[in-house]
């Protein structure tokens, strides 16, 4: 029998699709200008890269849901625009030259087609999920103090995000007492 | 001020896991909480609790006691709605301080699981403002 393929799952390997081309598959190198290597710019550019991608996702999400969903979905995309700035500024300080997104047409060619508030909501948690993971991974490698501290910030947005997109699909806002691993 | 051991920083985040168990206990004891939505909340606590106790041993562990004012406790446990607020108080506190600490941890091995429990008290927040019909997310 020919393996199946949930729509959820489908959606997920989209998004999984996305992720990848907007980290490195098909950008050029994050960041480099003049920060020195070793200097954390290089991951925050990731992250940057990430952030533009989840921004632009949003965005064709909100084409297709209304209501409470609509609202939510608008506050997290504003709180992504922050994040957005906030690593802008961070690259910066660092001498790096913080990486531009892609045009929403590019980013909309990478997106899985959206065709209900299900999808679109299925679609936004695999996104905080990995962002979630991103800016978790991210505390391990940053070098310096205050750029950890701004990704716990922001990995703290994301887990609300997380939980907001779950609890607005019917399901518990919390998966389990630890979302990406265990002490 | 010196910069603390991660046996003390962990010691703080124990003592704020230990508060909170204490809470949705008696939130749970005085039906202050749906039951389910408390029994979860208690029982990712706990689990958080024991994973720090675990990372804690054979360090020097001392014995955190719990933080919270006990007439606070009590007296958010007149209803349901006093309670979750109290509740999504402790959380934020919690949130707050695993961000402090997976960043300031010297061990960079607990950064990453003191973030991934960060992120469960970051939903627990949303979850608690669900019950109460709130705006799941505040901005």
């Amino acid at each position: 029998m020919a393996p199946s393929i949930t729509r959820r799952e489908a959606l997920g390997g989209a998004a999984a699709a996305l992720v990848l081309a907007s980290c490195g598959g098909g950008d050029a190198p994050p960041p480099g200008g003049g920060a020195k290597p070793g200097s954390g710019a290089a991951l925050l550019g990731s992250l940057l890269a990430l952030e533009h991608a989840v921004v632009a996702a949003y965005a064709a999400c909100e084409e297709v849901v209304g209501g409470g969903v609509l609202r939510n979905m608008r506050a997290i995309a504003d709180q992504e625009r922050r994040h957005v700035a906030r690593l802008q500024a961070l690259i910066r300080e660092l001498g790096g030259d913080p990486p531009s997104g892609r045009s929403a047409e590019e980013y909309a060619r990478t997106f899985p087609r959206l065709r209900e508030p299900g999808d679109a909501l299925a679609f936004a948690e695999d996104l905080e999920q990995r962002q979630v993971r991103a800016y978790l991974e991210a505390l391990t490698e940053l070098p310096d103090l205050k750029l950890r501290q701004a990704a716990a910030d922001i990995g703290a947005d994301e887990g609300r995000h997380l939980a907001a997109v779950r609890a607005l699909q019917g399901l518990p806002p919390a998966q389990g007492p630890f979302v990406t691993g265990a002490l | 001020m010196a910069a603390r051991s991660d046996v003390e920083l962990l010691e703080d985040l124990l003592a704020i896991e230990q508060r909170l168990v204490s809470a949705y206990e008696g939130a749970l004891r005085r039906e202050a909480i749906d039951v389910g939505l408390g029994e979860m909340l208690r029982d990712h606590e706990r689990e958080h609790a024991g994973a720090i106790e675990r990372a804690l041993a054979g360090a020097g562990q001392r014995n955190p006691r719990a933080l919270v004012p006990e007439a606070k406790l009590t007296a958010a446990l007149r209803s349901r709605t006093s309670f979750a607020r109290f509740a999504v108080h402790l959380e934020d506190e919690a949130v707050a301080a695993y961000a402090r600490t997976a960043a300031e941890i010297r061990n960079p091995r607990l950064r990453q699981p003191l973030g991934s429990i960060m992120a469960c008290e970051a939903a627990h927040g949303v979850a608690l403002r669900n019950a109460l019909g709130e705006p799941v997310l505040i901005d």
